[in-house]
């Protein structure tokens, strides 16, 4: 990452979860730009704009109005576009289910959202921190789900 | 070949029939013979009488001859010309008694000769008397040739007589040979005949008593029929197809709401029951069954004549007799209450998948949306104390304590909650599984709680089994931290896992219920706080709990997931605890070998 700061967008229906998402960047001492949108639709309206500059890390929840979290991810992975799109699974749940499919959808990583401040900026930094490229390369069903 | 009793006894008759005809042909045989042989005695005796009138009647002419030669008086000569015509008729008759005898014949020609001869004799000493002129002395020598022929004659009957003699002898000893043996012979067969028409009588009887017997059994079978029909709400029903005639059961007439055969059974007063909207297809039903020789289940309705409508299914099975008739025998059945009971399961069904959604959708009711309040209550717990714990008072810092715990608290109860409805999971995957790998992922997921109790467990070599493998694991981990849980203050807890393979009839008292022949029996034994015997069921149960929350946290749902589980591998879990010394939690889950 040698860009000035790291480009960071949130799609989350809750507005207390983006609240702690933008709060928890902004305690961490890593340079960034974090962006939050309120659904699905709002989301894909942002990347689909060409003027818009594409996020490094998405961070997307699943369950949400209008258009879900694995509706989106369906539609970024289709499109070439989007193909050096980092994206984090951002859940309340971490049900077998969902694991498994957005897994099998091709998302990055996988986290739920911790019921602790200190735990979501640890959380948090350490997805950031991540040397994506060789983690994308040694995924697999253990490490999607991230344990901390 | 098989012999019916049909066969058997027409064979009997047959030979019986056979046998007398044959006793009829030998006797009528043997009379014949009999009346024949009667008849040449007749003969014998009649040719014998013949011969001796011969005699006496040449003794006659003789007579007649010698006083005419005496007295040469003509009246002698009357007898001797009557003797001569009684000779000639004599030997006439003699003629046709021997007509078939050769032998005879030959004697008889000689006598004819030499009473011919002896009648020369006779002519020549008349004349010799008429003319008078023959000397006494030729008349002497014809006299004496006279005398000589009659000898001859004399020779010649013997001779006849004795040959018949000699024949009659004969005969009657061939006679006696042949009749001697044919009543022995008759009365042989009048034995065997007897014997076969006994066997046949025999025969017949049993038959009888069998046809009895069947006839008895037939009969009860009707009445049990009968009894099955009005309990089943079923009947049945002959069609014959030829006479277009039909033979309805008592219960067919209860069926459609009348006294049992009160009506005439015609198809025409049938389907005046029927109800109005299913004649016209029922009818068609029955005509394509005709033609096309399938017989579908049919279902319609009938109108009772109160009103009552019922619903019938008819089958029926084209039958062909061993005449060459064809039968269509029917069972016609009343479903209405069938339908009504079908209707309601089909009903509760509805029911069941509808409370299987809503539960569904409780699940994630609590999975998600419940945890998440429940997050953000704690997120902004962990914000206060890191942020304002200096702003806020002692008091309130408890305050604060208390809610974190309870919330803590409330996670905990909402995770476990969730894992006990997951465990109910009727899809989960049956795998052969190491247990011994279950066990040591159990271990890492508590190394936290293991190191900090500074627990040591100590594990025998477990089996490989077909298990639902995050459900054993799961019961591993509840195991083990119900142990560490309930372990004993400043006693270091040591969990000691044993593995034994039973037969089920060794511990018959515990798996008197069980199907299978062979467990696997695991013990989780402890040292720590234990309990009193008499909870040893009742720890088991749902949200049931042997001690304060204070003292021990715990949701009183692990050791009732651990049921779960056991049951759902068709397993035993027994709990045997002895206060301040132990608990030994004993899981038996079967096997095939």
């Amino acid at each position: 990452m040698n860009k000035e700061y790291i480009n960071i967008a949130l799609a989350d229906d809750d507005e207390d979860d983006r609240f702690f998402f933008t709060e928890a960047f902004e305690e961490l001492k890593i340079k960034n730009k974090v962006t939050t949108f309120k659904d699905g639709i709002d989301l894909m309206l942002h990347l689909e704009q060409e003027s818009n500059v594409l996020p490094d890390l998405l961070f997307l929840d699943l369950n949400m109005p209008k258009k879900s979290g694995i509706e989106c991810l369906k539609e970024i992975k289709l499109n070439t576009k989007f193909k050096d799109l980092i994206i984090a699974i951002y859940s309340t749940s971490s049900s077998e289910e969902d694991v498994e499919k957005t897994f099998v959808l091709g998302a990055n990583i996988y986290i739920t959202k911790p019921n602790d401040f200190e735990k979501l900026k640890k959380v948090l930094s350490e997805v950031v921190t991540t040397n994506w490229q060789y983690h994308t390369s040694g995924l697999n069903k253990e490490n999607f789900l991230l344990r901390l | 070949m098989l012999l019916t009793p049909s066969k058997l006894l027409k064979i009997v008759f047959g030979v019986g029939l056979f046998v007398i005809l044959c006793i009829g042909g030998i006797t009528y045989k043997h009379l014949g013979s009999l009346s024949q042989t009667s008849e040449v005695v007749m003969d014998t005796y009649n040719l014998r009488n013949e011969l001796e009138t011969i005699i006496s009647n040449l003794k006659d002419a003789e007579l007649g001859h010698r006083g005419f030669l005496l007295t040469n008086d003509s009246l002698f000569l009357e007898p001797y010309q009557e003797s001569i015509d009684k000779i000639t008729n004599n030997l006439n008759r003699l003629d046709t008694l021997i007509i078939k005898n050769n032998g005879q014949r030959k004697n008889l020609n000689q006598l004819e000769i030499d009473i011919a001869k002896r009648f020369i004799i006779f002519n020549k000493s008349l004349d010799i008397v008429e003319d008078k002129s023959a000397l006494s002395n030729e008349l002497f020598i014809l006299l004496h040739e006279g005398k000589y022929k009659m000898d001859r004659i004399r020779d010649d009957i013997s001779v006849m007589l004795d040959f018949e003699n000699k024949m009659l002898l004969e005969n009657q000893k061939k006679n006696e040979q042949a009749i001697g043996t044919t009543p022995l012979f008759l009365y042989g067969i009048l034995i065997i005949t007897l014997v076969l028409l006994l066997v046949a009588y025999a025969k017949i009887n049993r038959d009888l008593k069998i046809l009895k017997d069947n006839n008895e059994d037939l009969e009860i079978f009707k009445q049990l029929t009968e009894q099955a029909e009005i309990i089943n709400d079923s009947s049945t029903w002959v069609w014959d197809i030829e006479n277009n005639t039909f033979k309805f059961s008592d219960n067919l007439y209860r069926l459609i709401g009348e006294e049992p055969q009160s009506f005439e059974s015609t198809l025409e007063n049938y389907m005046s029951y029927v109800h109005d909207d299913d004649r016209e297809i029922l009818g068609q039903q029955i005509n394509l069954m005709f033609k096309e020789e399938k017989f579908p289940f049919i279902n319609y309705r009938v109108v009772h004549k109160d009103g009552t409508v019922r619903c019938l299914r008819g089958y029926g099975q084209l039958m062909d007799s061993e005449l060459g008739e064809k039968f269509l025998l029917g069972i016609t059945m009343d479903i209405t209450d069938d339908l009504k009971n079908y209707e309601t399961i089909e009903e509760r069904n509805k029911e069941l998948e509808r409370n299987n959604k809503e539960l569904s959708a409780f699940n994630y009711v609590a999975s998600h949306d419940l945890q998440e309040p429940l997050r953000k209550i704690q997120t902004f717990i962990s914000r206060l104390e890191t942020k304002e714990k200096e702003n806020i008072s002692e008091k309130g810092q408890f305050y604060l304590e208390k809610i974190k715990s309870s919330s803590a608290r409330m996670r905990m109860l909402i995770e476990d909650l969730l894992q006990y409805s997951r465990t109910n999971n009727s899809d989960s995957e049956f795998k052969r599984t190491n247990m011994n790998i279950l066990l040591e992922n159990a271990k890492q997921e508590l190394s936290d709680s293991i190191e900090a109790k500074n627990a040591v467990v100590i594990s025998a070599d477990l089996p490989t089994m077909e298990v639902v493998s995050f459900q054993i694991q799961q019961l591993f981990i509840n195991l083990l931290s119900n142990s560490l849980k309930y372990s004993k203050e400043g006693v270091a807890p040591k969990i000691e896992i044993t593995h034994q393979e039973v037969s089920s009839d060794d511990v018959v008292e515990i798996l008197n219920k069980s199907l299978f022949k062979y467990h696997h029996k695991i013990t989780f034994t402890d040292n720590g706080i234990g309990f009193d015997q008499i909870y040893g069921e009742k720890i088991f149960d749902l949200f049931n709990r042997l001690h304060g929350k204070s003292e021990y946290s715990g949701t009183g749902i692990g050791l009732a997931i651990c049921k779960k589980i056991v049951d759902n591998h068709n397993g035993v879990i027994l709990a045997e605890g002895q206060p301040n010394i132990g608990a030994t939690f004993t899981i038996y889950l079967p096997f095939l070998k």
